[in-house]
């Protein structure tokens, strides 16, 4: 049964992208929220200097030493950037963007020099090659599993205990860093703990999509969660359950049109984002559109209740609290005015008097409320 | 030599070099602006989102004709950087989040459309893999009209609106408060490097394309402290990477032309980084030296003038552990013997006592009064 | 809605009704306005009381919800040239690569119209409102070699190179040492005596009676507003800053010793 599951090609395809997804959204959620996400785009770049190099050096091209070998490389790019935005001779993007092609650049002159040689082609550098993974296995526990499962599963485990373990830790250094470090929990630390896995998951990634679709599982299924929701827990949840559907209707599409597997799942996470960019029920563009008629109502309301309780009482008031003053102060359009007198009025908060605008004790309520909130 | 010069002659060898050399500069020049104006990864992110432009340029075209996969690559360069605009004015996602999706899911596309071009195959579809790593060589005489064509659009806009590029790029809110269409003009920029990256997509293709629009300008930021020195220094330094990395990937088999002028860029980023004058890091750490050396000399100076004022005398000899005790380190025998050739100290024998002792001379002691702000301690009569 | 008619010509800056949002949060709430010509005025009020969105909103940076603008009668659109603006110093990058002097003719700009380059006379007009903050001496220095002193003077030279009746400085003396805030404030002065109007966003509340004539205290809404011996009163102040204001001197110890 089992070896058979193992056996089973597009089983292990789809397994493979699970595995990659997963890993990638548990730490995309903090990069995201970090503000780091383009450090993912330097890193995932440049491993593939450190694989190659690994491999020249080793010879192996899959294993602990190659993932944690190049996953230096992803690290060592971060504090190279960090080093060279310090010297302040340049700013950091273009720190980052001076450090990470150079790496990616030396890296694919290695592979063209010694093409002979390595597995790598160049392409494969971009595509990865996820429809291949199940060529390479290892022995485990007496069953031949694909490599590219058994490193991934791996670190997936690692990358959840992490996640749990540190799950205080991680929020706290994500939402206040300086309180993080008042607390002496190492928000430094933190940071660099992420951006290694970061770069570990990359390098067990390579092989299945590549350097640059790995972007697409680091960062956009916590974007579409972070549009559906405030909270850190179902946002990593989400980010997972998004990352998963998008493997594996990629899969099924990429079969059916006969395209890469690894474009077409990282194409998917795309559909995602938009759908999730369009309909989410209270940040996306359709709700937004909606909301923004009622919503400038309101804003609207708002201002004629503190401008009335501005000049209430005032010598100014006849002038002032009058519908004709909306249009000749305000300067808003006579539909306009006569809109948000009309909320206002159904909304309790204003009266007419003696051919006056007037607050009624709630809008009053409402005006102190804002002016309250704004004091504290 | 001879063969160099027969491979210089060479009518393709000439397309391909004036062909870099001409789409560096360009990248050069408006690469500059986009550095300034912190959007390096902007361009990161758009040229990625190039590439399915260029796929579908490709397809409508029914193979590599250079026109067509430009208007696509800027079709779709146009359409990411939109999003973007959308993604950060619109959600509450960061910048770095928008580019890093923008990058990906348009590249995710693009490679998807890639095969699609290599299961219906044809002739050309080769040609096509050279727009990920670029590849000087398939640059024909033709495109280099286009190039040129493109070239001139860009350095006339940038001469026509030299001034506002430079107002609105050092300071956005005062241009705004001037009444400049700011935002027009922020467009234009950002249409500049869209066009930036789809003309030098041949050269370094899309993967690498962002080291050719920062590396020439952050290398050139270094040696000038004016916005036309930067942008004329950058358009050179691009020119120079682009032909001498079409050169070197013309000449070596199996070698992408990208790679090659991305790594000769950052070396001369490099070079200029540490020893561009004034503001390189050799300049710097000589600079931070000489400050050092001065603050030891005038602690010397300081150190002995106490000793002397303790002793309420002005040659009072001093001897160099004391100093040690004082200063907290060793004065260096440098410090010693350059302040005594400048003759503001000097070496005095103090028997019964074998080491050598330090002493004020008159100069030494009105240069310790000056440094110190306290008045001369007055010789003893001897 | 376009409206180009003259009103209330009298006042330097008319301000009626102002209302600024952002987002859900209110910014600045029905504000009423007038600074007189000539007079040097400071816009003081705890952070966060919407002092610089104030100042953006008036020259048209941002929009309001309701409410307009007046400088001397005149919508924005018609006196962009005769406002000179200094925004923080810190809002730009000072490792640009240009010249104190190249700065100030920014300034210029506006008047030159499109295509045009400065050329001799934009040059000697630069010098000249560099002469007047005492920057002469560094008109073809990079701008990063200067100190944050001699950066905000070189702001201020741009926009006194406008020749503006005018002035409208946000936080000029943040981060500038004592030497530098005193050149500047005789300057300010000079220019007011000369009848330019000197509208400062400042946040040094000790300062604020010996430096300035004219007074507007801001917490999202006007607390106060007219000549400084009548608005910098300690009632005023505790409505402007509430709670915090143990920190701060309050005028009436001041009166008593």
């Amino acid at each position: 049964m089992i070896t058979a599951f193992f056996q089973s090609i597009p089983v292990m395809i789809v397994l493979t992208g699970v595995l990659t997804g997963i890993s990638a959204a548990l730490l995309g959620s903090f990069l995201i929220l970090r503000g780091n996400a383009m450090l993912t785009d330097a890193i995932s770049h440049s491993i593939v200097f450190g694989i190659i190099v690994v491999w020249l050096l080793t010879g192996q091209t899959s294993g602990p030493v190659q993932v944690l070998g190049a996953a230096v490389t992803g690290v060592l790019t971060v504090v190279l950037s960090e080093l060279l935005a310090r010297s302040r001779l340049v700013k950091m993007d273009a720190a980052i963007g001076l450090v990470f092609p150079a790496l990616f650049a030396a890296g694919v002159i290695l592979i063209s020099i010694n093409a002979r040689n390595v597995h790598l082609d160049v392409d494969s550098v971009l595509l990865g090659e996820i429809g291949f993974v199940w060529l390479n296995t290892v022995a485990l526990f007496g069953v031949d599993v694909p490599v590219a499962v058994a490193t991934l599963g791996a670190v997936l485990v690692v990358n959840l205990t992490f996640v749990l373990v540190l799950w205080k830790e991680l929020k706290l250094a994500t939402f206040d860093a300086g309180l993080a470090a008042a607390l002496g929990f190492l928000p430094g630390v933190l940071h660099y703990a992420i951006l290694t896995l970061t770069s570990v998951t990359a390098v067990a990634a390579f092989d299945a999509v590549g350097a640059i679709l790995f972007i697409a599982f680091v960062v956009v299924p916590p974007a579409t969660a972070y549009l559906l929701t405030r909270r850190l827990w179902l946002m990593v949840m989400l980010a997972v359950g998004f990352a998963m559907a998008a493997v594996i209707s990629g899969y099924f599409l990429a079969l059916h049109w006969n395209v890469s597997i690894g474009g077409m799942m990282a194409s998917m996470t795309g559909v995602w984002f938009t759908l999730a960019l369009l309909f989410a029920p209270a940040q996306g563009l359709v709700a937004q559109a909606l909301r923004a008629r009622t919503e400038r109502l309101d804003h609207d309301c708002r201002a004629l209740v503190a401008h009335l309780f501005t000049h209430q009482d005032t010598p100014a008031m006849a002038e002032e609290n009058t519908l004709r003053a909306l249009v000749s102060h305000l300067r808003w359009t006579a539909p306009r005015a006569r809109a948000a007198v009309l909320r206002a009025h159904d909304r309790d908060l204003i009266e007419r008097r003696d051919g006056l605008l007037c607050l009624r004790p709630k809008g009053t309520a409402e005006v102190e409320a804002i002016f309250g909130r704004s004091n504290a | 030599m001879t063969a160099i010069i027969a491979l210089l002659s060479s009518d393709i060898v000439q397309t391909v070099l004036i062909g870099a050399a001409l789409l560096g500069a360009i990248s050069g020049m408006l690469g500059a602006f986009a550095v300034l104006r912190r959007q390096s990864l902007l361009g990161d992110a758009l040229s990625h989102a190039a590439l399915p432009g260029v796929c579908l340029g490709f397809l409508i075209a029914g193979g590599r004709d250079l026109g067509s996969v430009m208007v696509g690559a800027f079709a779709t360069g146009a359409l990411a950087a939109l999003v973007m605009m959308l993604i950060v004015r619109r959600t509450s996602l960061k910048t770095d989040a928008a580019l890093g999706i923008v990058l990906s899911v348009f590249f995710a596309v693009g490679i998807v459309l890639l095969t699609v071009i290599q299961t219906q195959g044809g002739s050309g579809s080769l040609g096509l893999m050279t727009f990920l790593f670029g590849q000087a060589a398939a640059i024909l005489r033709s495109d280099l009209w286009v190039m040129g064509g493109v070239g001139l659009v860009a350095l006339l806009l940038v001469l026509a609106f030299w001034k506002e590029f430079k107002l609105v790029s050092f300071d956005a809110a005062f241009a705004r408060a001037q009444g400049f269409p700011v935002t027009a003009l922020e467009a234009v920029l950002t249409v500049m490097v869209a066009l930036a990256i789809v003309v030098g997509l041949q050269l370094v293709g899309v993967v690498l394309m962002v080291a050719l629009l920062i590396a020439p300008a952050a290398a050139a930021r270094q040696w000038t402290n004016s916005l036309g020195g930067m942008v004329v220094l950058s358009a050179a330094i691009g020119a120079a990477s682009g032909a001498g990395g079409a050169l070197v990937s013309a000449t070596t088999r199996g070698l992408a032309t990208g790679p090659v002028v991305v790594l000769i860029a950052t070396g001369i980023v490099m070079v200029s980084l540490l020893i561009a004058p004034r503001r390189g890091l050799v300049w710097q750490a000589a600079a931070a030296r000489r400050a050092r050396a001065r603050i030891s000399d005038g602690r010397v100076l300081a150190t002995l003038q106490g000793f002397a004022q303790m002793h309420d005398d002005a040659g009072y000899p001093s001897e160099r552990g004391m100093l040690q005790v004082a200063l907290g380190v060793k004065p260096p025998a440098a410090t010693l013997a350059s302040l005594e050739s400048r003759g503001l100290i000097r070496s005095v024998t103090h028997p019964p006592e074998t080491t050598p002792h330090w002493e004020l001379t008159t100069a030494g002691n009105s240069e310790a009064a000056a440094l110190s702000g306290e008045p001369e301690t007055k010789q003893r009569t001897k | 809605m376009r409206d180009d008619t003259l009103h209330e010509p009298e006042q330097a800056l008319h301000v009626e009704d102002l209302t600024v949002t952002y987002g859900a949060n209110p910014v600045l709430w029905d504000i009423d306005l007038d600074i007189p010509p000539g007079v040097m005025c400071a816009i003081v009020g705890p952070n966060g009381a919407g002092k610089s969105t104030l100042i953006k909103a008036a020259l048209g940076l941002v929009r309001p919800v309701a409410g307009h603008v007046r400088f001397l009668g005149r919508p924005i659109g018609q006196m962009r040239g005769q406002i000179g603006y200094v925004p923080q110093r810190h809002s730009v990058d000072w490792d640009f690569p240009t010249t104190a002097r190249d700065v100030v003719e920014m300034g210029l700009y506006r008047d030159l119209g499109w295509l045009r380059r400065p050329g001799k006379a934009e040059h000697a007009r630069a010098l000249a409102a560099l002469a007047e903050v005492g920057m002469q001496d560094y008109a073809d220095r990079q701008i990063s070699q200067l100190s944050g002193g001699q950066q905000q003077r070189v702001f201020i030279a741009r926009a006194l190179v406008q020749d503006a009746p005018i002035l409208i400085l946000d936080e000029p003396m943040a981060g500038v040492d004592a030497s530098t805030e005193a050149i500047i404030i005789a300057l300010l002065k000079k220019l007011r005596d000369a009848g330019r109007t000197v509208i400062v966003v400042h946040h040094d509340l000790t300062t604020v009676q010996s430096y300035f004539d004219w007074l507007v205290m801001l917490n999202v809404r006007i607390i106060a507003q007219g000549p400084v011996a009548q608005t910098y009163s300690a009632d005023n102040l505790r409505a402007a800053y509430g709670r915090h204001l143990a920190m701060i001197a309050v005028p009436a110890e001041e009166a008593a010793s």
